[in-house]
């Protein structure tokens, strides 16, 4: 009896010391300490022993359910405190991706610029794009003879059975239509920016477009000063293409600007050594800008003494293309998969 | 604008090596779209032109750029003859009639018994660089005058003029017109024109007429130089898709009082080239005198403006390169505008001749100071909506895309849209870019199906404008969010709208704008109306100390009866139900769960058993429906 007692014991704590997981740790005290368990039935035969045996074997049978007890909470312990061993499976399979969709890349940089402006004070505007002449020329210091207001460079409208005179109405050509509307509206200081989409009578190619994305914006206050329109440039630029981004500013001639300047920066591609991307000049041209023209301040009623201010217009979907150095703006408007998963 | 740097150093001396010209040009404001280099080791320049400096049309208009950045000198081609006739010469009539309106200036003269030839070596040469075919001598000097000096000429045979009368008018449209290259044109209304008694024999300011023209056989010309009004040569320009390099000169405004000079520098060369003698008085029939004007330049306001402090003897130095003979006197700079910078009329112009020369690249850069300004602009859009909107579709799985605004017709046609009653562009690009879009959904079903071979699971959205109104007077542009898929159904499309109506406390009920399709499911959900009424700052409410009764309800009711509607018939029971939801549909069987919430007290089950009761005999009543046994 004492030996069968003895094997017991011997067989559970093995048991117990191979067990790898709770699991078998149940099963291995159902085995044993159960109500029809090894230990258990052979407790009951203790009954048939004789009255001096009885006192020896049961005192042998406490020791080992004690024993047997004790190696099962210890295991317990032990394995609540190990981790599950990962052995069955592999971990280097793939892992399984949640069915997330993408961001297009022009989201990504549009809310990017709308905080990077947000940091230095610029609020974001949104207009119509559907706009009149007034607003997108006139007011801007085109008057009706300049040669951007051909109908040849502009998307207008049709007219008919409608009250609008023929070439009063047409697509906005550049967001800079939101300069006279939110100036005449408001009190300097302010300072805006206004993404959006513009039109232009364009053949596209990979770098043009009829329809494309702007971001264009303005300060106006008693102090602001041509250095501002270049430290707020450069600032923009290289916030968002980085702190080494090489930034150089060129006279240019836009009618609603004076003086102005056109800002090129170093080639997203090569860093500035030259490449077939930027033409193997280093520098790529990005965004047209400068000081608000006197006519366009005395237009919003704003005295031209007495208030200054800059304005610029870069292409966001140029940005988009420079920053993840796509070489066609029309991927862009090719809702493609596999184009729209990369972002 | 090409620009031989043999032809530029006629002009001026160039110190710094050529990377550093075109370095220093760019800035200042004429960039560099290529450089050729030619045999003889000569550089030729393409540079850009903006439309406001047509003085840069001329090798002579960039020298004088190069010298200004270089602080040098130029030297102007010496000019010999005093446009008269020699004593002994025949003079030869020629009546002019003109019309300052369309023509402000014309200065011209007739040089008879002329040779006409080949021309010289280094005139062929000189033309050649610049991309154009020697014609012969007379011909190629008034091109060459051209090029050099940025005042457009021309010759007549004056023997083709006849009656050797003329008249300057505008065509009345229609007429015939064959240039000097033997190309017949239609006249359109309004283009300045050159009549004789007879014919019509120039198209001023674009191109010359082959009736009219020098040939071999001409031995006396009249020579022209004019100056016309801009807008009515760029309109016939472009009207006849015509253009030339003296048409692109008059379009931006010419040198109106270049054209002495000029002729002088033309009827030298012709004298010298093709002989022959002035054999007229000189014409130059002028609206005015064209004289260079006064501009001042405050110094004060030129440093407020650039913000910089740029030294009163650099600005002068500048002002002085620049030959706008810059006079100091208290604190202002008074100059004087030769006439062939017609762009600079205003101080800012000043202030921007001194800012380029001085270099963008020299100047400090500063964040703008002061008051940041803190009231709301007007037209404000807060962009972080758009991105928690859009972000809550990506996470469903929904991919973005952004498309054109303009679609074709027949894209209209296949969605069911009259075009007749869509806004339309009068001048597309092409006919597959003439509507402005009235929804999303036909660049969004396009956009699925271009994917359908490339992944078995779509799902796409776009935010972006649509434009309504019959006509241009009811016309309203607004922004729409819409989505399309084919791996989501109904109820998963639905329950997105719920959820990002949800975030954004909208109390609507999206099921409205949600459709299925042959493509699978589509939403379009007009999110202007989202902007106008979204609550974005929620108030919470706090957990309820009470603990709810919860019971499921298996309903067998007509399979007529909507879903939403014994929801709504439940709901209205008692205020005490805080929320029903459908658990299982099983054939007849629909089961609700059904929460009981109080925010006062415990609930006791009779009373939920009263109004189990009540909603029962409700759910008979209005939907014919009774609890499952």
């Amino acid at each position: 009896m004492e030996n069968k007692l003895l094997t017991i014991k011997n067989n559970a704590l093995s048991l117990i010391f191979d067990a790898k997981e709770k699991k078998e740790l149940e099963e291995i005290k159902l085995q044993f300490l159960g109500r029809s368990g090894e230990l258990t039935t052979a407790l009951k035969g203790l009954a048939k022993l004789t009255a001096d045996e009885k006192p020896k074997i049961g005192k042998v049978a406490n020791e080992v359910k004690n024993i047997i007890e004790d190696a099962i909470r210890q295991k317990e312990s032990e394995l609540k405190n190990t981790k599950p061993v990962l052995q069955k499976i592999d971990v280097t399979e793939p892992g399984i991706k949640p069915e997330i969709g993408h961001l297009h890349p022009m989201s990504i940089t549009l809310f990017e610029m709308v905080d990077i402006f947000k940091k230095i004070g610029f609020q974001a505007a949104d207009g119509p794009d559907i706009e009149t002449d007034h607003y997108n020329f006139e007011i801007l210091n085109m008057h009706k003879n300049h040669p951007a207001r051909d109908t040849q460079q502009s998307l207008y409208l049709d007219t008919r059975n409608s009250k609008t005179n023929p070439g009063e109405i047409l697509l906005r050509t550049h967001g800079s239509n939101m300069q006279g509307r939110i100036m005449e509206k408001a009190k300097p200081p302010i300072r805006a920016i206004y993404p959006g989409k513009a039109f232009r009578y364009e053949q596209v190619d990979a770098s043009h477009g009829f329809e494309f994305w702007q971001l264009e914006g303005l300060a106006v206050g008693t102090d602001i000063t041509m250095t501002n329109l270049f430290g707020t440039m450069s600032y923009i630029v290289k916030e968002f293409f980085g702190q080494e981004t090489k930034v150089k500013f060129v006279c240019h001639n836009f009618p609603f600007v004076e003086p102005g300047a056109e800002a090129y920066m170093s080639c997203t591609v090569c860093k500035g050594k030259g490449c077939s991307f930027c033409k193997h000049s280093g520098w790529v041209e990005i965004l047209g800008c400068g000081m608000i023209h006197p006519n366009v301040l005395k237009s919003v009623g704003y005295d031209p003494e007495k208030v200054s201010g800059f304005a610029w217009g870069m292409g966001l979907s140029r940005m988009v293309t420079l920053r993840y150095q796509m070489d066609d703006l029309r991927l862009l408007t090719n809702p493609d998969l596999r184009i729209l998963e990369q972002f | 604008m090409l620009a031989p740097l043999s032809w530029i150093k006629d002009y001026v001396n160039i110190k710094s090596d050529i990377k550093s010209l075109i370095e220093r040009l760019g800035e200042v404001g004429l960039g560099t779209e290529s450089i050729e280099k030619t045999k003889d080791g000569d550089t030729i320049l393409d540079l850009e032109i903006t439309p406001n400096r047509p003085d840069c049309l001329s090798i002579l208009g960039i020298a004088r750029e190069v010298a200004a950045i270089g602080n040098t000198k130029i030297k102007y081609p010496s000019l010999k003859t005093d446009l008269k006739p020699q004593k002994s010469a025949k003079i030869l009539p020629l009546k002019i009639h003109t019309n300052f309106d369309i023509n402000p200036r014309l200065t011209g003269i007739i040089i008879n018994n002329v040779t006409v030839k080949d021309s010289p070596e280094w005139l062929k040469e000189k033309l050649e660089k610049l991309g154009q075919k020697p014609i012969n001598n007379i011909v190629d000097i008034t091109n060459f005058v051209m090029y050099e000096l940025g005042n457009p000429i021309h010759s007549f045979d004056y023997h083709k003029i006849t009656g050797h009368e003329m008249w300057i008018k505008q065509s009345l449209g229609g007429e015939k017109f064959e240039s000097v290259d033997g190309i017949s044109y239609h006249l359109p209304k309004g283009a300045i024109i050159l009549e004789d008694q007879e014919k019509i024999f120039d198209l001023i300011g674009i191109k010359g007429g082959k009736n009219s023209g020098t040939y071999k056989d001409t031995k006396c010309v009249f020579i022209t130089v004019e100056v016309d009004d801009p807008v009515l040569i760029r309109k016939a320009s472009q009207a006849l898709s015509l253009r030339s390099d003296a048409s692109a000169i008059f379009e931006r405004n010419v040198n109106r009082g270049g054209t002495i000079d000029a002729l002088k520098r033309t009827v030298d060369l012709i004298l010298e080239n093709a002989g022959g003698e002035i054999a007229s008085e000189l014409y130059d029939l002028k609206k005015e005198n064209f004289e260079p004007w006064k501009l001042s330049l405050r110094l004060d306001r030129l440093n407020k403006l650039l913000g910089i402090e740029i030294l009163e003897k650099k600005v002068l130095e500048i002002l002085t390169s620049l030959n706008l003979s810059p006079k100091l006197q208290n604190g202002k700079v008074e100059c004087t505008i030769p006439t062939y910078r017609n762009d600079l009329k205003l101080e800012e112009d000043l202030i921007e001749e001194v800012a380029r020369i001085y270099g963008y690249s020299n100047f400090p850069q500063n964040l703008p100071e002061g008051e940041i300004p803190i009231n709301t602009i007007p037209y404000f859009k807060n962009y972080k909506i758009d991105e928690k909107v859009k972000n809550l579709l990506i996470s469903s799985g929904f991919s973005e895309i952004y498309t054109y605004s303009l679609v074709s017709e027949n894209d209209l046609l296949d969605a069911g849209i009259n075009s007749e009653q869509n806004l339309r562009v009068d001048t597309p690009v092409s006919r597959e870019f003439e509507y402005l879009r009235p929804d999303l959904k036909i660049n969004l079903r396009k956009a699925l199906i271009q994917n359908r071979m490339i992944s078995p699971k779509i799902n796409l959205f776009e935010l972006g404008k649509i434009y309504s109104g019959k006509n241009l007077d009811e016309a309203v542009e607004r922004y729409n969010l819409a989505g399309i898929t084919n791996s989501k159904n109904f109820f998963e499309v639905k329950g997105i709208l719920e959820r990002i109506y949800k975030n954004l406390g909208i109390e609507d009920n999206p099921m409205n704008s949600i459709e299925l399709i042959d493509e699978g499911v589509y939403f379009e959900i007009d999110y202007s109306y989202v902007l106008e009424k979204l609550k974005p700052v929620k108030s919470f409410i706090s957990v309820p100390k009470f603990p709810p009764i919860v019971e499921d309800m298996a309903i067998l009711a007509p399979s007529n009866v909507s879903t939403g509607g014994i929801i709504k018939t439940i709901k209205k029971q008692s205020s005490l139900i805080s929320e029903i939801s459908l658990l299982d549909k099983y054939e007849e069987t629909r089961t609700f769960h059904v929460v009981y919430q109080s925010r006062e007290r415990n609930l006791k089950n009779e009373e939920i058993g009263e109004i189990r009761e009540k909603i029962l005999k409700a759910l008979k009543k209005e939907h014919g429906a009774r609890l499952k046994e």
